[in-house]
């Protein structure tokens, strides 16, 4: 009896410590790949430098990912801008209006969407999206419009979902004085539902930004990847390459300080992630707290 | 004999097809407190909730028969559950402040209906806090989150937050009992004040609070209303063997 527990505790030690292991040892192998670029350039000349030229034919080669920095947030704000309204507004249906059947074929109909390999958005974005956009609104058609655009569709599930669960982990007491009140329905969401369920929303629409800053397949099929900053500035039509497509590239026939480069893209990536999820645990956190 | 405010004739719920409420007729006098008691379950928050409409939130809850409220049926075609609603407050069994500020929760309802005019808000949450008997303990910190208040307290908020809606009648549904012995004691005496101005129905686990608030006591007992009258009579002389059963502890 006390060994068997014993042994049931130690595979349990064992199994979570492989995870811990396994994060630590990418972290270990980026750090030893990237290092050498990011000490020769500078890490501030690498994260701010504009150009990107690793195979130099004449002169020195430059490793500047600050266009691609700038696209990746660019790429994955712009998602959220499409998504987060439209994400609202499908969790407060979800959650408060729908009845019950509507209710299930909405829950199916998302998780389908989770579903779709990302490669086969990509493909629906580039038959589809990007010849639209290059005869409706000009440019290229391969931009940061449709690159957000398929960021959105990927982005919504995950914010209809955990959105809805915040909405629905409100008391009902909250909601049944509101309406003892005199008010509305549609008053009660907005006054009383949905600040109570702020930061689990809040939570959501950072994850969201993290995976959308990752993504990489469907990204990299729309958006065009000229590594240049987006000219002027503002133009959502211009093509841009996101860190994640800057990998995927040039990894196949990177060598030496090139791929080097590579994986401190990498490491940056992985920085920026990495902050964005702590943010959204923290905003669930206060959730908790508030909530005694 | 004071006006009848609120009546139910004939009133049968059904929750799905188990039916919570069997053919209820009662009448409430204006501006007197009438106590609703029986057994858990027997249907007593089910009443309340009947006569300011709060069980159209329930999926397949149905009803048959009629309530009025100041002679016109609140299920007839005409009325909206939201206008009613302002007329007819509720205090809820466990106290239920929003997080928002004391302010905000006491001004919640006037601002619900429309009211911007900050005078004329703070005028408003000062009377409605001390009609609640709450100004002394919260009067200089408005702004203090409602959720660190006392449960007493918190429970004197939502009162203040339901007289700020100025409405006729008020429903408790057992306000007191997550509370200790003091609190109780000022809740109680809040009514006995609240009952010169508004149409009062309680629901209470606590015959001696029944006893000492009410001027009517209604016995339900699964579903059904066994007796009704004043409650003086009802504890005094019950007519039904049940009804002195259950007040004098032998079952429930
Ligand atoms: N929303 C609901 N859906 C289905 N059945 C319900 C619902 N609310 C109450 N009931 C049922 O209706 C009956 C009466 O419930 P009600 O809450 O009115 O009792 P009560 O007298 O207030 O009890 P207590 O003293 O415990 O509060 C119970 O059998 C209960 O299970
Ligand atoms: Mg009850």
């Amino acid at each position: 009896m006390k060994t068997s527990e014993r042994i049931i505790e130690i595979l349990l030690f064992l199994s979570a410590a492989t995870a811990v292991m396994i994060v630590a040892l990418i972290i270990i192998f980026l750090v030893k790949e990237g290092l050498s670029v990011l000490v020769k350039v500078g890490i501030i000349d690498f994260c701010l430098g504009m150009k990107w030229n690793p195979i130099a034919i004449a002169g020195e080669p430059s490793y500047g990912i600050f266009p691609m920095i700038v696209a990746s947030f660019y790429v994955a704000i712009g998602s959220l801008i499409i998504a987060v309204p439209l994400g609202l507004a499908c969790a407060v249906f979800l959650a408060e209006i729908a009845p019950s059947w509507a209710r299930s074929i909405l829950k199916h109909a998302i998780e389908l969407l989770v579903g779709i390999p990302s490669v086969i958005l990509g493909f629906v974005g580039l038959v589809l999206l990007v010849p639209f956009i290059r005869d409706h609104l000009g440019g290229w058609g391969f931009s940061i419009l449709a690159g957000s655009i398929i960021l959105a569709i990927m982005a919504l599930p995950r914010i209809i979902s955990i959105s809805d669960d915040a909405i629905r982990s409100v008391p009902r007491e909250y909601k049944e004085a509101s309406l003892a009140l005199g008010a509305t329905h549609w008053h009660t969401i907005r006054k009383v539902i949905l600040p109570s369920a702020r930061s689990g929303i809040v939570a959501a629409v950072i994850l969201a930004m993290a995976t959308s800053i990752g993504e990489t397949m469907a990204v990299l099929m729309v958006v065009g990847n000229t590594p240049l900053l987006p000219a002027p500035i503002y133009d959502i039509l211009d093509p841009v390459r996101p860190m994640t497509s800057n990998i995927v590239l040039e990894m196949s026939y990177a060598t030496g300080d090139h791929a080097s480069a590579l994986f401190a893209t990498g490491i940056v990536l992985f920085v920026v992630v990495a902050l964005l999820n702590v943010i959204s645990h923290k905003a669930l956190k206060s959730r908790m707290g508030t909530r005694r | 004999m004071s006006e009848i405010e609120i009546e139910s004739r004939n009133l049968d719920l059904w929750y799905g097809s188990a039916q919570a409420l069997k053919n209820i007729t009662m009448a409430m006098p204006e501006k007197k407190v009438t106590a609703i008691i029986g057994p858990s379950g027997c249907g007593k928050s089910t009443f309340l909730r009947c006569i300011n409409r709060m069980n159209d939130l329930v999926k397949d809850c149905r009803i048959t028969g009629e309530l009025l409220f100041e002679g016109t049926d609140v299920y007839g075609n005409s009325v909206d559950a939201v206008e009613l609603r302002k007329k007819i407050g509720m205090v809820f069994q466990k106290p239920n402040p929003f997080p928002m500020s004391i302010y905000d929760n006491v001004a919640y309802g006037p601002r619900v209906h429309g009211l911007r005019n900050r005078e004329e808000l703070d005028r408003i949450v000062e009377e409605s806090l001390k009609a609640s008997a709450l100004w002394n303990e919260v009067g200089d910190i408005p702004d203090r989150s409602a959720i660190d208040l006392s449960g007493g307290q918190q429970q004197r908020l939502c009162i203040a937050r339901t007289l700020a809606v100025k409405p006729k009648v008020i429903l408790f549904d057992e306000p007191c009992s997550a509370l200790d012995p003091i609190s109780t004691a000022k809740i109680e005496d809040l009514i006995n004040t609240l009952k010169h101005d508004y149409t009062i129905v309680i629901v209470t686990h606590n015959m001696q609070q029944a006893a000492r608030v009410s001027d009517h006591t209604a016995f339900f007992l699964l579903g059904e209303l066994i007796e009704f009258g004043k409650t003086k009579q009802i504890f005094e002389l019950p007519e039904k063997k049940s009804t002195e059963d259950y007040i004098t502890g032998r079952f429930g």
